[in-house]
């Protein structure tokens, strides 16, 4: 097949390997996101808490600049557990507005004109390509999350010094847990979701609502009820129930934090996590066909 | 002729019904057509053979490869073209070619130049970098050529190729489908209810009804096979009817000078004007046909469908006896 000869021709160069097939749908994915010019600009908005830690942290372990800038920081520890975890929220909940605008789009339109089936068609699997498009998410987010917290976990030891890193190693694996759990979380819910609804505003819509109006209704169910199981229904109250034994947030009186702040047991919050990955997996693994088999 | 398809009492059940049911057979044409009424199964089959669908019982063979076992290896020689719309609204059309002919596994360089000549093979070289959503109907099939074809398959798979198109697009969708098929290098499938799409390209037929096989045969044997028929009005003519029989024809004759007359194959018509003339007669109507894949499909859509393999050809006399 040549366009000068315009006649077919099979091909017998090379082949990618077949394991990498997955990567061609992240590329993809990559540059179909950021074709979108608002999008870029808000994900490198979603680096504004990373400079400002960066920039608070160099300040602190500074005396020049305290002294230029007429600060002056006390000898409390104030990049602690606390400060890692205010961070890591602050990236989180901008990650879900990231996630909210872009995931639903890269699966919707997949599904919008039927083109799965050409997708399935070739050496590729329904898995890989879940893996293909969650990869983009899970890259980006981790960008936008746990990649920049730990970099400043890393400058935080460099300059602290005095075994800081070492003694709170745990720190760091909280950070990466935290981030992971909140990715997985909210990427499989919005692809879920998309494959669902398959239409992107709708999906978007859907997404906010599981995370703003759901808790509503748990409370309402409370109310009704006289429970505290509700609590179940509050993602973003769940995860940062976990995030909280995660980062070791301590009461003032330096009791751990259990069910003050918790409405449910810690290990409901785990399950219900869990259980909300596990049915957004459900949901890929039913949804997500070639073709779909009218029942009757 | 090495076999393509291989169907061993195929059986593929969807929400608790029987879709396909024990389809057996083996086709090993180089343009294959599937053929049947809405419903039939046609479609059913394609994705079967794509995996999309398992097999409830028996299996089906591409290339001697089992579906189910080697379902990777196999898709990577396939080239599928759906009938529905199948693409991505805002992507521009070789950058969607060129996605799908990666997905196959070729090299990001390689796949673009394949892309673009894909395009430019089945007309589309002008519109390449339009997106796909602003394509009219034949520029969305002929992209969906484009992709089913960029990476060089061994079978492809095009399921009702020339639906909704203008006469125009769909002699052009045929003749490339013709073109491909003359490579020699692909095997070709079409799932059609249009008959004449399938008498144009297709070597062999299958055709279903109700999920079974009703027929399946070879059409150029077929027609190698079949008689000549005509159908004459006449003025009465002393000698007329028995100078053909004696030329080797078979005739009959039905009162008021019709007659019907089986032409075989060495027999030219001109031997019957000369004839005509000889005998001072005037040959005033003549209806000349051969079987057709019309007569076939309706053979198989009137007579009882059977389960496994077809039924054997009906004896000559079956298509039409005097």
């Amino acid at each position: 097949m040549a366009v000068y000869k315009r006649t077919f021709k099979a091909y017998k160069g090379p082949l990618t390997p077949a394991w990498s097939r997955f990567t061609v749908l992240s590329r993809y994915g990559f540059s179909t996101l950021f074709e979108s010019r608002a999008l870029t600009a808000y994900t490198v908005l979603c680096f504004l808490p990373f400079l400002v830690g960066l920039v608070f942290i160099y300040v602190v372990h500074s005396g020049a600049v305290q002294a230029l800038l007429n600060v002056r920081f006390g000898r409390t520890p104030l990049i602690n557990n606390y400060w890692f975890m205010g961070l890591l929220s602050v990236e989180a909940w901008m990650s879900f507005v990231l996630t909210a605008w872009a995931a639903p789009g890269m699966i919707s339109k997949d599904f919008a004109n039927h083109a799965v089936q050409l997708y399935l068609s070739r050496p590729l699997s329904r898995a890989e390509y879940l893996v293909g498009k969650v990869s983009v998410m899970t890259a980006l987010l981790s960008c936008t999350t746990w990649i920049p917290a730990l970099l400043l976990f890393l400058l935080q030891a460099e300059l602290e010094g005095h075994g800081w890193g070492w003694d709170n190693l745990w720190l760091a694996g909280s950070i990466f847990v935290a981030g992971m759990l909140w990715i997985a979380l909210i990427a499989l819910i919005a692809m879920a979701i998309s494959v669902w609804v398959r239409w992107r505003i709708a999906a978007t819509a859907l997404m906010m609502a599981v995370f703003f109006v759901l808790p509503g209704f748990g409370v309402v169910v409370n109310v009704i009820l006289r429970t505290r199981w509700g609590a179940l229904l509050n993602l973003s109250h769940m995860i940062t129930s976990v995030w909280w034994h995660l980062f070791r947030i301590r009461l003032a009186d330096g009791e751990t934090v259990r069910f003050t702040r918790l409405e449910v047991p810690l290990w409901a919050a785990w399950a219900a996590l869990l259980a909300v990955c596990a049915f957004c997996t459900w949901i890929l693994n039913t949804k997500l066909k070639a073709r779909e088999a009218v029942r009757g | 002729m090495a076999k393509v398809i291989e169907l061993d009492n195929l059986t593929v059940q969807l929400g608790g019904r029987v879709i396909l049911d024990r389809l057996a057979g083996t086709l090993s044409g180089k343009c294959i057509g599937l053929l049947g009424p809405n419903g039939s199964g046609k479609s059913t089959l394609i994705n079967t053979l794509l995996g999309f669908y398992s097999a409830a019982a028996g299996s089906a063979l591409i290339f001697g490869k089992d579906v189910r076992t080697n379902l990777r290896d196999l898709r990577a020689q396939i080239g599928y073209m759906p009938e529905s719309d199948a693409f991505i609204a805002d992507m521009t059309g070789v950058r969607f070619v060129r996605y799908m002919a990666e997905l196959s596994g070729l090299p990001p360089g390689e796949a673009m130049e394949r892309a673009h000549e894909a395009f430019f093979y089945v007309g589309l070289g002008e519109a390449r970098y339009r997106k796909l959503g602003t394509y009219s109907l034949g520029m969305k099939q002929l992209a969906k050529l484009a992709q089913a074809i960029v990476h060089g398959p061994r079978l492809l798979l095009l399921d009702e190729p020339t639906n909704g198109l203008d006469p125009e697009a769909r002699q052009r969708m045929l003749h490339l489908v013709r073109e491909i098929r003359d490579t020699g290098e692909v095997n070709v499938l079409i799932s059609s209810h249009l008959l004449r799409d399938v008498e144009e390209c297709c070597d062999e037929v299958i055709i279903l009804k109700e999920g079974k096989i009703a027929a399946l045969c070879n059409l150029e044997e077929e027609r190698k096979a079949n008689l000549k028929f005509l159908e004459l009005e006449v003025t009465q003519g002393n000698g007329f009817l028995e100078s053909v029989r004696a030329l080797g024809c078979e005739c009959a004759s039905f009162g008021a000078g019709r007659l019907k007359v089986v032409l075989p194959d060495n027999i030219e018509l001109r031997q019957l004007y000369r004839l005509a003339a000889e005998h001072s007669v005037e040959i005033r109507r003549m209806n000349y046909r051969r079987d057709s894949l019309e007569d076939i499909f309706l053979k198989a859509m009137t007579g009882s469908t059977s389960a496994g393999p077809p039924p054997p050809p009906p004896p000559r006399s079956a298509h039409g006896s005097l």
